[in-house]
């Protein structure tokens, strides 16, 4: 059973398209398990998609107005989209539908179907660390991280905490922490200010995003701290 | 064609807002979208288009800097409804809101491109325009289809699979992908011509 969804205001920019392409893929993955956010998500679509072309109705003819000094220029406006028209309706053809590529991963000899959202991004190398593996994803978002975490079974990453944000979405299996129990298709956000370490009894798959490198808070583990960037 | 320019005040969304019925008639935008999707009807478009062109026109005003970029959103989503306005579907919602999908698909993708110079179009896998218009039995066949096709790409030397995958499966074209990978346009060909004769060789013999 799914337990932790997206905030409200999260599944609000997503359907806007004003989340960066990691945390966007996070929502799609959670939303292809969840019922619940799905709808959410059909529902604010739809309102946002009102709203958007209801505004008064702007004709062609009347297309910025301000913004043209002079009526040669609205003028050529209205050619642009007239020739747009027939550029566009040119070929009759239409896009046939591709199915999305169903893509799957091997991580300790095991085999995952990765999510559609993830179906086309590059994938880094997988590194191993004892009983964590991490692949990078090559999304090109400056400081933001997102990858494929993998925890063979009885594995956990050490108590830590984060700068920024973490967001932890499980693909499969499951893992604990101090405040219980995650499941496959849980959305796990937490900020800076929360420390902790989980642990998977069973194995689990993971898709992470992170916008800082993790930092090891406890004991022995903070000779660990090189290790922080390479997991998240 | 009126000479004396009309003079919108600034607040364009708000200032009609009591002058004209906002309702909009979704029955004819629906009847237009399968005008174009089954007859291909030019004259269909052609509405939907002073509808929303427009619109989409001053939505993407709002979020490139230039010009060029939102007349590039306008003229990508357009397209987009011209090619496949055979995925509308009316009883699973509105034009309004297939019409918008298409347009922040586009938009996010351009966006992604401007910011990240990533040309990578994820938001077709991020938010599905289409969805399960085939069976059951067909979508696990192509599953195994595509699953096969993609080993066999990932087999082969990652000169050839970067080509290989942007050319069918991000579906650029040859001169973009010369400029992505900063490659001549020569290599690229004849990448291309030597990653196929191999997935042939490959994939005829996996069929055999
Ligand atoms: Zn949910």
């Amino acid at each position: 059973m799914i337990k932790h969804h997206p905030k409200f205001e999260l599944l609000q920019s997503y359907v806007n398209g004003d989340l960066p392409a990691s945390l966007a893929i996070g929502i799609s993955i959670h939303a292809d398990m969840c019922t619940d956010c799905q709808h959410t998500i059909a529902q604010l679509t739809e309102q946002v998609a009102e709203h958007s072309f209801e505004e008064a109705t702007v004709r062609l003819d009347d297309l910025d107005s301000n913004s043209f000094t002079s009526y040669s220029e609205e003028a050529d406006e209205e050619d642009f989209f007239e020739s747009m028209i027939s550029n566009i309706t040119f070929s009759d053809d239409a896009d046939v539908i591709t199915e999305a590529l169903q893509r799957e991963v091997i991580f300790r000899d095991k085999t995952y179907q990765l999510p559609t959202a993830l179906s086309r991004i590059e994938l880094g190398k997988a590194a191993n660390i004892g009983k964590l593996s991490r692949s990078r994803l090559q999304l090109d978002e400056d400081e933001i991280h997102s990858s494929l975490l993998h925890i063979n079974p009885g594995g956990g990453v050490p108590a830590h905490t984060h700068k920024g944000f973490e967001l932890t979405v499980l693909l499969d299996g499951s893992f604990t922490d101090s405040r219980g129990e995650y499941n496959k298709g849980d959305f796990i956000l937490l900020d800076g200010t929360f420390t902790h370490n989980p642990i998977s009894q069973n194995g689990c798959l993971c898709y992470t995003v992170a916008n800082d490198a993790l930092h090891f808070t406890q004991g022995i583990n903070k000779l660990l701290n090189p290790i922080g960037s390479f997991i998240y | 064609m009126v000479v004396e320019q009309t003079k919108l005040p600034t607040g364009v969304s708000h200032a009609k807002s009591n002058s004209m019925n906002e309702n909009i008639d979704h029955t004819q935008l629906s009847e237009w979208l399968n005008q174009v999707a089954d007859k291909r009807c030019k004259n269909a478009f052609t509405h939907l288009f002073k509808f929303f062109a427009p619109k989409i026109q001053r939505i993407a005003r709002s979020k490139f800097p230039n010009e060029a970029q939102s007349h590039e959103v306008v003229q990508e989503t357009m397209s987009n409804v011209w090619r496949k306005a055979h995925l509308f579907d009316a009883n699973k919602g509105a034009a309004t809101t297939w019409v918008y999908t298409v347009m922040r698909n586009v938009t996010f993708d351009l966006l992604r491109k401007v910011k990240s110079n990533r040309e990578d179009n994820l938001s077709d896998d991020i938010w599905p325009i289409a969805e399960g218009s085939v069976t059951e039995e067909q979508v696990y066949e192509d599953h195994l289809e595509s699953n096969q096709l993609l080993r066999v790409i990932e087999a082969l030397p990652e000169a050839q699979q970067q080509v290989v995958k942007g050319f069918y499966l991000m579906e650029m074209s040859q001169e973009q992908l010369a400029n992505h990978l900063n490659l001549p346009l020569g290599t690229i060909k004849s990448r291309l011509r030597l990653a196929l004769a191999k997935l042939k060789v490959q994939l005829g013999e996996e069929h055999d």
